[in-house]
Order: C-alpha cells, then sequence, then structure tokens
C-alpha cells in the first residue's frame, strides 16, 4: 500500500498548508491528489475528520469537494460489526465533522460565534455513538496511544465520550507524552500532544508547547506528525474551548 | 494498596540480593593483592562507599528481617575492619589527597553506624576550614552531596542544601522528556542526598515531590522496557521516597525476573557478565546492592501502608 501511504502524505501535507494559512483553491485540499478517485477517497478515510480541519479550526466554510469526497469515504468504509471501537470513533468523527460543516454559518459570522445560538446541534445528527468502555479502563500507556490514533477527534469544544476520557486523565495522557518522545514514536507523540492542547490539567513541567515543537523538528517529515503539532499549535494558540471533563456538564 | 503478594515479591528481590552480596564480599576488597596498583585502590573505595551507605539504610530498617540485618551488619563490620583496615585506608588516602571528598563520604556513614577513626576527623575538620574545599569545582549533583555529608557529620555547610539543590537538574524540573540516562542518574541521585539515602522521605522539597509523582511512572516504564536494571533499580528507590509511592507491581514483578538465581542483578537485559571472579563481581555489585536498597525502602512503605489505619492510606 505504499500507493496509499504516498496519497496520505500528500493529504495531509496539503492540510498543513492549509492551517498555516498557505493558498488554498477552490478545488479543496483532496484536488491536489490528481484523478485516482478511489485512491483520494481511500487516503481521505485514513486522515478522517481532519481532512475538514482546516474549515473547524480556521472558521471557515469547507470546499465543496473536500465535503464531496468526505461523503464518500464515510459511505465507501463504513464500520461493520467487527470493526474496533477505534474504527467506529473515527468514523463517527468523520460523519459528526460532515454534520457541522454543512451547518457553517456565513462567513459574516464574527469568529468566535461557534455552533448555533440555539436549537439542537445539527451535528447530533451524526450515527450511533461508539463505545468508550476499553479507553476508560486502559491503562496510561493504552489510553496514550489510543487517544493518540483518535486524534482527529481533538478539536475545540470536542465533547465526545473520547474527549471526556482525555479530559478527565491529563496526567496520563502527558505521562503518555513523555513516554512517546522518549521512544521516539513522534506520531504518537504529535496526536498525544493534540489531545493535551485541548484539556485542562496538563501540568506545567511538561513543557507542552516546548515538547510539541520538539516533535515537529524531530519527526515532521512524516506529514501526520506535522498536521497534529500544527493543529494543536493552533489550538493553543488561540483561545480554543477546553473539553469539559465528565460531571463537568459536557453535552456529549 | 499494594498486595501482600506484590510485597512478597519486593522483599524476595532484596533478600536474595543482600545473600549474594555477603557471598560475594570478598570483591569488596580494595587492595586484591600486591600487584593491585594505589590508583586502582582509590578507585576501589566506591563500592565501599555505596555498600556503607546503603547498608546503614537496610540495617535500620526493621523490615528487612534479622537474617538480612546480621548479614548486612557482617558485611558492614567486615568492610571497616578488614576492607578499610579500621579506616586507616582512608587516613591514607587523605595524606595523599586532602581536598578529595570521596574519604569524606565514605566515612559519614560508618561513623553514624559507631566506627570511628580519630586521626581521619582531626585532618578532615582542618581541611574543611579551607576556602578550596568550598571552591572544588563538582558537578552539582556531586556539590549537593557534600554539602548533605556535611550536616550529617556536623560540619558548616559549604553551601545551602536549598542553593544546591537548585543548581542539580532535578532542582529546575525542566522538560521529563528530556531525561536520558545521566540525567536518570543525576536525578536518583539529588533524591538520595535531599533524603538521606531513604532514610528522610520528608527532605524532598514538596515542588520536588510533585514534580516526580507526576513523572518517574513515565520512567519507570521506559526502562523497564529498556531493561536497564541498575537505573530502574534506583528509580524504585525514588519511587519509595515520595509521598505516595506507586510501587508499581509490572516494574517490581519486571525487576525481580530479571534477578538471577543466585541473586545477583544484572546491569542491563542480556548482559550476564562472565570471566575473572572480580570482573563478574565489579559488573554486578552496584546493581545488586541497588536492588536490595530498592527492595528495603519499598517493602518498608508497603508494609507502612498495610499497617496505616483504614482511610489513610494511598489513593
Amino acid at each position: 500500500m505504499k500507493q496509499l501511504s504516498g496519497a496520505v502524505h500528500d493529504l495531509a501535507s496539503e492540510l498543513v498548508s492549509a492551517l498555516r494559512g498557505g493558498d488554498h483553491s477552490v478545488a479543496g485540499t483532496t484536488g491536489s491528489l490528481g484523478g485516482d478517485e478511489a485512491l483520494t477517497v481511500a487516503a481521505v478515510r485514513t486522515l478522517g475528520a481532519d481532512v475538514l480541519l482546516p474549515s473547524t479550526l480556521l472558521r471557515r466554510p469547507a470546499p465543496e469537494p473536500d465535503v464531496a469526497v468526505c461523503r464518500a469515504a464515510v459511505h465507501a468504509y463504513p464500520p461493520g460489526p467487527q470493526s474496533s471501537p477505534t474504527v467506529a470513533w473515527s468514523h463517527w468523527a468523520m460523519e459528526r465533522a460532515l454534520a457541522r460543516v454543512s451547518a457553517t454559518p456565513p462567513p459574516s459570522d464574527p469568529p468566535g460565534a461557534s455552533g448555533p445560538p440555539g436549537g439542537p446541534d445539527p451535528a447530533d445528527d451524526a450515527g450511533p455513538v461508539p463505545d468508550v468502555t476499553a479507553l476508560r479502563e486502559a491503562s496510561w500507556q493504552a489510553l496514550t496511544h489510543q487517544l493518540s490514533v483518535l486524534a482527529a477527534l481533538a478539536v475545540p469544544g470536542a465533547d465526545s465520550a473520547v474527549a471526556a476520557e482525555a479530559a478527565r486523565r491529563p496526567v496520563d495522557v502527558s505521562r503518555g507524552f513523555v513516554r512517546a518522545i522518549r521512544r521516539r514514536d513522534w506520531l504518537q507523540a504529535a496526536g498525544a500532544g493534540r489531545w493535551l492542547a485541548v484539556v485542562d490539567g496538563v501540568p506545567a513541567t511538561l513543557g507542552l508547547d516546548a515538547g510539541l515543537r520538539f516533535a515537529l523538528r524531530m519527526g515532521g517529515a512524516d506529514a501526520r506528525v506535522a498536521l497534529h503539532v500544527h493543529a494543536a499549535l493552533l489550538m493553543r494558540a488561540s483561545d480554543t474551548p477546553r473539553v469539559a471533563a465528565p460531571g463537568h456538564g459536557s453535552g456529549a | 494498596m499494594t498486595e501482600p503478594s506484590d510485597i512478597a515479591v519486593m522483599h524476595e528481590v532484596g533478600d536474595r540480593a543482600i545473600a549474594w552480596l555477603h557471598r560475594n564480599q570478598d570483591g569488596f576488597r580494595p587492595r586484591q593483592d600486591e600487584t593491585t596498583s594505589d590508583f586502582e585502590v582509590k578507585d576501589r573505595l566506591k563500592p565501599i562507599g555505596e555498600l556503607a551507605l546503603i547498608g546503614k539504610v537496610l540495617f535500620r530498617e526493621g523490615v528487612a528481617g534479622s537474617r538480612q540485618a546480621a548479614l548486612t551488619r557482617q558485611l558492614l563490620d567486615t568492610a571497616w575492619r578488614d576492607h578499610l583496615d579500621g579506616g586507616t585506608i582512608l587516613t591514607w588516602m587523605q595524606q595523599q589527597e586532602p581536598l578529595s571528598p570521596i574519604p569524606f563520604e565514605i566515612y559519614v556513614p560508618f561513623h553514624e553506624l559507631g566506627y570511628e577513626e580519630p586521626a581521619f576527623e582531626a585532618t578532615l575538620r582542618s581541611v574543611h576550614t579551607l576556602e578550596s574545599w568550598s571552591a572544588m569545582e563538582t558537578p552539582p549533583v556531586r556539590r549537593l552531596g557534600i554539602s548533605a555529608f556535611e550536616r550529617r557529620f556536623g560540619l558548616p555547610r559549604s553551601i545551602s542544601t536549598e542553593a544546591a539543590t537548585a543548581a542539580t537538574w532535578l532542582g529546575r524540573r525542566p522538560e521529563p522528556w528530556t531525561v536520558e540516562m545521566n540525567v536518570g542518574y543525576a536525578i536518583t541521585h539529588t533524591v538520595f542526598h535531599l533524603t538521606d539515602w531513604g532514610e528522610n522521605p520528608g527532605g524532598l522539597p514538596a515542588e520536588l515531590a510533585e514534580y516526580l509523582t507526576q513523572w518517574l511512572p513515565a520512567w519507570v516504564d521506559d526502562w523497564l522496557d529498556i531493561g536497564h536494571w541498575d537505573l530502574l533499580g534506583e528509580l524504585l528507590v525514588v519511587d519509595a521516597c515520595l509521598p505516595t509511592p506507586t510501587l508499581d507491581p509490572a516494574a517490581w514483578r519486571g525487576f525481580a525476573e530479571a534477578q538471577t538465581e543466585d541473586g545477583a542483578m544484572p546491569a542491563q537485559r542480556g548482559t550476564l557478565p562472565e570471566g575473572r571472579r572480580e570482573d563478574v563481581f565489579d559488573a554486578l555489585y552496584h546493581p545488586t546492592l541497588v536492588a536490595a536498597f530498592a527492595s528495603v525502602l519499598a517493602t518498608s512503605r508497603a508494609m507502612g501502608d498495610l499497617r496505616a489505619p483504614a482511610g489513610s492510606g494511598a489513593a
């Protein structure tokens, strides 16, 4: 699947460019992958909800081609009864992101007015909510690994049960971040660091910003690492709404 | 709460390690025969210093059991009377290198156990007044150690604990993901000096205890995985010095499984030394001593938790 990994790399690089304010054509991020539609759809499914991350973080409408290919990916790779919770959650996040961008307020709305002022969240139309039991019972090492795989769910104001688990255990995820960097597992470090960017209670001595930049410096050749780090730094720089820990009024 | 079976694992490690040290105590002898150079004799004082510091803790901890305490007392007695020739080897080195802190660092724990060499002490008190003693260039963690030994021995301090701690790596509480092996040893020794080698856990400043509580589990996991038993053992000592030790059962099981049949602890996974008896001893004595040290402190803390009234134990 070298072709797929190459496509994933190219797509992640385009997303990094979009996050950093690079030229973002009307053809959308996914338009850069060329004509192989099946490959594009597979690459989009691999990166999941992150394909729509620029519109989520920069609060602008998603290019229609990106939305279309995300829809195609959701339909092409539905989770089956044997799918792991990770796959199910990743699918759930894509559906949720699609529901959100479909309800994106017009660009004239002031930044910061995230979400509709009242009424049901249109994203609640996303499919059934997957299970989080395994995550809840995981050791801090396994928790960090799983959260890192699901880093696309680490977005401002995330209210999934996965995000609630991350918010409940900030010190455990911080330890996992230390462990990942020590092991030179830059992708896991970047994913864990992205979660730490959206939760409260991260010990100040972790040096999260420096750690994110270190992971980018050492492992940024992997575009997925760069994507998570840039997402994290962007969320750290803006006054991102934090994920509420369970019992603190989560709207899940 | 630590399970009784977990306590048994910890205790067994120390029991077997002390038995190995006792069987191999001749290896601590600084002058093996007439061919041993003076340089080598001085170099071989380091293991005796470590034996004294750790042996004192083993001896004092009630949980070690009467057999362990008796073996340890014999080890220390042999080290002082035989290996150090009643302290005269320390005096000999002091004559050659009056400003070296090494004989002083070895003398302090023996002195605390009741051994004495008046000639050594008289010279020490004289040399200690020199400006050069305080000005000696040493790594920060060593300077902290000298300061701690001055306190223990009742000498005026060449630097305060606070100032010495602030200069160490741990004292600055840097990014925990930057810890490499040499930093790991600097951390463990900073904790050893601040707690009088585990005798006084309260000597650890609250902000350092909090920092270690947060990050030590990540380091323990890492060196368990790497299979570096020497540093893992020292990290397990640090854990036992914290206000709420984890006494991590997985780490202790891995550590216990690394111990050889005869009680020796290899320094690293897959590196069991062979060859000359002296070389085997040199490769094994330190991790084995550390294993005994970690075992006795962890067992003591676990037993303390068991004895604590319900509701007052670790969460």
